[in-house]
């Protein structure tokens, strides 16, 4: 099925006079992955937002959106009972345990209390937190909240999950439990829209990434395509600029690609042979050589150092 | 995985009650903190007035007795307050501070449907809290609840008033502090000089436009007559006010809150 979920075509959001998202376009196959990664305020959050009906694109960019069939700008309801959202925020109704924020919820979509129950049930299993059921909300831990945040999202089995940030500041048992979550979801069908920082989380689940910038995509592909077509495949990462002085001036270090920053050098190729010779030259513990990853293109992509907006 | 796939957006009608249900489940989660002021309020006013002012006032005031004119205005100044409340501080908490919103906006609710559910909460509040100041009053013999009965849908109305007029308030504001010129600067002065503590008659001459132009003023005329069954012509003026006030505020509020929501 190569049926596109999400098409989005020149669209364009903005604050006032900050351009948040500039002429973006992208598309989204049904039962994939797709994650958007950037910079803090590269605008992932507001694509998000303009998908689920939460921001209006600006009326005067001749851009389409298309979710699941509907354009948000009008047919917002039509979205929203086919969709579930994980925002970067936990928003839980404190006063009530976990079980109660559920069934709360199955209410917006008109679902039988019957059926919600058994649903909740489900989710809660699905989710590993069956024992919480009872709990209340401020004895749950960040990961705890996080994982009922998705449940609730789900509680509509939706055919499109967007979720913005999902695994920011939890432990890695805990990323790495939703993380196998959602590939299960994908397998089972659900298209995933997501943002994230973590280039792991981008690497792992995405069939497709794309790296957003300053409201403009920068590339676009999936993650192996995106270290193919944009990175050498080693990198000798030299820990501080006083290591990498001492041996610039040598002949064979002119053969590699070098990115210098205020912290650390990196020299990049695609011989390991080539890097290795150049670590011959530093001490160990002043380099670490590795394959590069999808970070290196980010930063690549992204520039190294803070953008300031 | 299981569960049917929904292919319909629930009716309007239910996703107002979805919103609403909302915010009466979290209310009646703590039922004893939220359930007990309402009727302890008026218990507590009444006794400083029965028990200390009281004895100063002799003189029948509109021909009733003061305590009998006051306990009447008691049941919108209530629905005032609590709706004035639940759609400042309580609306920009669940804004700016609980995301409440955010959360509910991505269900199948638009911002249009969240405010108009927001606006029925209050006013549901607002009869639950004139209906306990009712069964406190009717206990005390100061009204008889069988002829003051609708006194709690004036309670309702009164509550939908200044739910908008809250909303459009909120709309505005920036950081929740601003909410004390709205409170010291609009609602105060308005409980005492719409003729709850006295008539606005014994108001110089020049404010009693003022008096007449504010909301509560109406609200008290209008549940006074239904406290006495002294209905009159003129009070089809006072519910005309009520219902223009609501129809425009209340869609001024939703203008204005839904570029907060949706943006």
């Amino acid at each position: 099925m190569t049926e596109n979920v999400i098409t989005v075509n020149n669209i364009s959001k903005s604050y006032g006079q900050v351009r948040a998202v500039n002429s973006l376009s992208f598309e989204v196959a049904a039962g994939t992955c797709f994650s958007c990664l950037g910079p803090n305020g590269a605008g992932k959050t507001t694509t998000m937002k303009m998908v689920y009906g939460k921001c209006v694109r600006d009326a005067d960019c001749d851009g389409t959106l298309d979710v699941l069939g509907y354009d948000p700008r009008t047919n917002e309801l039509d979205i929203k009972c086919r969709s579930g959202v994980v925002t970067q925020d936990n928003n839980l109704d404190e006063e009530l345990n976990v079980i109660q924020n559920l069934m709360l919820y199955s209410r917006f979509y008109d679902i039988p209390k019957k059926e919600a129950k058994k649903r909740i049930a489900y989710l809660l299993d699905f989710l590993e937190l069956p024992e919480k059921s009872k709990s209340k909300i401020r004895e749950l831990s960040g990961g705890m909240k996080r994982r009922l945040v998705i449940a609730r999202a789900l509680i509509n089995n939706p055919q499109l999950l967007i979720l913005d940030e999902p695994t920011t500041g939890l432990d890695p048992q805990v990323r790495h439990l939703i993380w196998e979550k959602l590939l299960q979801l994908k397998e089972e069908g659900t298209t995933i829209l997501l943002t994230t920082h973590y280039m792991e989380e981008a690497f792992r689940l995405s069939d497709t990434v794309l790296i957003m910038h300053l409201g403009k995509k920068i590339m676009q592909g999936s993650p192996l395509e995106l270290l193919d077509d944009n990175i050498e495949k080693y990198v000798l990462e030299i820990n501080r600029p006083e290591f990498f002085d001492k041996i610039k001036e040598n002949q064979i270090v002119s053969k590699v690609r070098v990115n210098n920053t205020n912290q650390f050098t990196r020299l990049f190729s695609d011989k390991v042979e080539t890097l290795q010779a150049i670590s011959q030259l530093l001490k160990g513990g002043e380099y670490q050589l590795r394959q590069a990853n999808l970070e290196d293109v980010f930063l690549k992509a992204t520039g190294d150092i803070l953008n300031v907006r | 995985m299981s569960g049917s796939d929904r292919k319909m957006y629930p009716p309007l009608w239910r996703r107002l009650y979805s919103v609403w249900f909302r915010h009466m489940r979290v209310y009646t989660k703590n039922m004893a903190s939220n359930g007990l002021p309402p009727f302890l309020e008026p218990l507590i006013f009444l006794a400083g007035v029965g028990l200390g002012l009281g004895n100063y006032i002799t003189e029948d005031v509109e021909g009733l007795k003061y305590i009998e004119f006051l306990g009447m205005g008691l049941l919108v100044t209530t629905a005032m307050f609590t709706s004035a409340f639940e759609c400042s501080f309580g609306t920009f908490i669940r804004l700016e501070f609980h995301k409440v919103y955010d959360g509910m906006l991505a269900a199948p609710v638009t911002a249009e449907n969240l405010i108009v559910g927001e606006m029925l909460w209050a006013a549901s509040k607002g009869f639950f809290f004139s209906l306990s100041v009712l069964i406190m009053l009717s206990l005390f013999k100061i009204v008889s609840f069988g002829d003051a009965y609708l006194a709690p849908f004036v309670g309702f109305l009164t509550a939908l008033m200044f739910a908008s007029l809250s909303l459009l308030i909120t709309s505005f504001v920036k950081t929740i502090n601003h909410f004390n010129f709205y409170f010291t600067g609009f609602i105060s002065p308005m409980f005492f000089f719409s003729g709850v503590v006295f008539p606005i008659s014994k108001l110089p001459a020049k404010l009693q436009p003022f008096a007449e132009a504010v909301p509560l003023t109406h609200s008290v005329r209008l549940v006074r007559a239904v406290c006495t069954g002294n209905y009159r012509w003129a009070l089809g003026l006072d519910l005309l006010y009520i219902v223009v006030f609501i129809a425009v505020v209340g869609f001024l509020a939703v203008h204005r809150l839904k570029k907060r929501l949706v943006y």
